[in-house]
């Protein structure tokens, strides 16, 4: 018996067919799930978004076209609901946070500058904290870029944006957070 | 290209995103540049120290993340289907049950004797219904 195609599942379940989902549930779990770990960088939030990235996708079975493939379609929904969801963090976010960001981007500077072969940084809050002070289209298309290993066209259709805005988005990314290792170097030397 | 012009797009370098003649050109300024060998070499640690894969989650949760969503959407569709009711099958209901009295009630030449005794079973099932409801 051949398997079904995404596509075939997708059809089954805008009919009905709670099983035709859960296996695609099951086909794309993984990548969804990394994708929403990378971008909201905490274990709960990250898998309740995942979550309800595929409960978003349920409920839009009925305008999946078949034109995409089912997991770039189901993709831009994962990474939609991720940016709002940072969206709205950015406006929760407390001052308070500043004060811990001088130690935050010590870290930072030392693993930019160590000859060492470069690790993670083990410190998972510290980089959840330092990705936190990036605007959030930024943030999510490096995150794109550096975690997913997309192309800038890919992300420039995942988010429904030009190429220019995803040039613009990662450079802007990346200079900001070289700018907080830079700013504590400075600040350490004097 | 100058420096700043190949300084400002190392990032697009690094990602392959510049096109072969404009890549080529990078790559010979950067050998021949400290300043942005050095950049070159910041912006890679920079994406190791931040985004470096983290642990790929365990295979056998992926069964409880489909029981989860599943879940989920049946709970989801249970809901919608129950708003759905609420919203339009229960005035839908109401007004066909409003017409269907006045049509029984209506003023009529000859009374038929058996019609008080349907109304009333009828009213008291849709009394019933309705409490049920939401
Ligand atoms: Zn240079």
């Amino acid at each position: 018996m051949t398997e079904a195609s995404d596509g075939e599942l997708a059809r089954l379940a805008a009919d009905g067919d709670d099983g035709a989902f859960a296996e695609l549930v099951r086909r794309h779990a993984p990548r969804v799930r990394a994708l929403c770990a990378a971008t909201l960088r905490n274990a709960d939030e990250a898998e309740d978004a995942a979550q309800e990235a595929f409960l978003k996708a349920h409920r839009a079975l009925g305008r999946f076209s078949g034109e995409a493939s089912f997991g770039t379609w189901l993709h831009r929904i994962a990474v939609n609901h991720c940016l709002d969801l940072l969206r709205a963090a950015g406006r929760r976010r407390s001052e308070s946070l500043d004060a811990l960001l001088d130690a935050d981007s010590s870290v930072l500077a030392r693993a930019l500058t160590e000859p060492s072969p470069a690790t993670t940084l083990e410190d998972r809050d510290a980089v959840a904290r330092m990705l936190n002070r990036l605007i959030p289209d930024q943030r999510l298309a490096l995150t794109l870029c550096e975690v997913e290993g997309l192309t800038y066209e890919e992300i420039a259709r995942a988010m429904s944006c030009s190429l220019d805005s995803v040039k613009a988005r990662i450079r802007r990314a990346r200079a900001e957070l070289l700018e907080m290792a830079r700013h504590f170097s400075d600040s350490d030397i004097v | 290209m100058t420096h700043e012009q190949i300084h400002e797009r190392l990032g697009e370098w690094l990602d392959g995103e510049l096109d072969g003649s404009a890549s080529a050109a990078a790559s010979r300024h950067i050998d021949s540049c400290a300043a942005c060998k050095s950049e070159v070499f910041r912006l890679r640690r920079l994406g190791e120290a931040l985004f470096a894969a983290p642990a790929a989650a365990d295979p056998r949760s992926t069964e409880a993340f489909v029981a989860r969503v599943m879940a989920r959407v049946s709970a989801d569709t249970v809901s919608s289907w129950e708003k759905f009711a609420a919203r339009f099958l229960a005035p839908a209901f109401g007004l066909a049950l409003a017409g269907l009295l006045f049509t029984i009630y209506a003023p009529r030449p000859e009374a038929d004797a058996d019609a008080p005794l349907g109304v009333a079973a009828l009213s008291a099932d849709a009394s019933s219904v309705f409490e049920a409801a939401p």
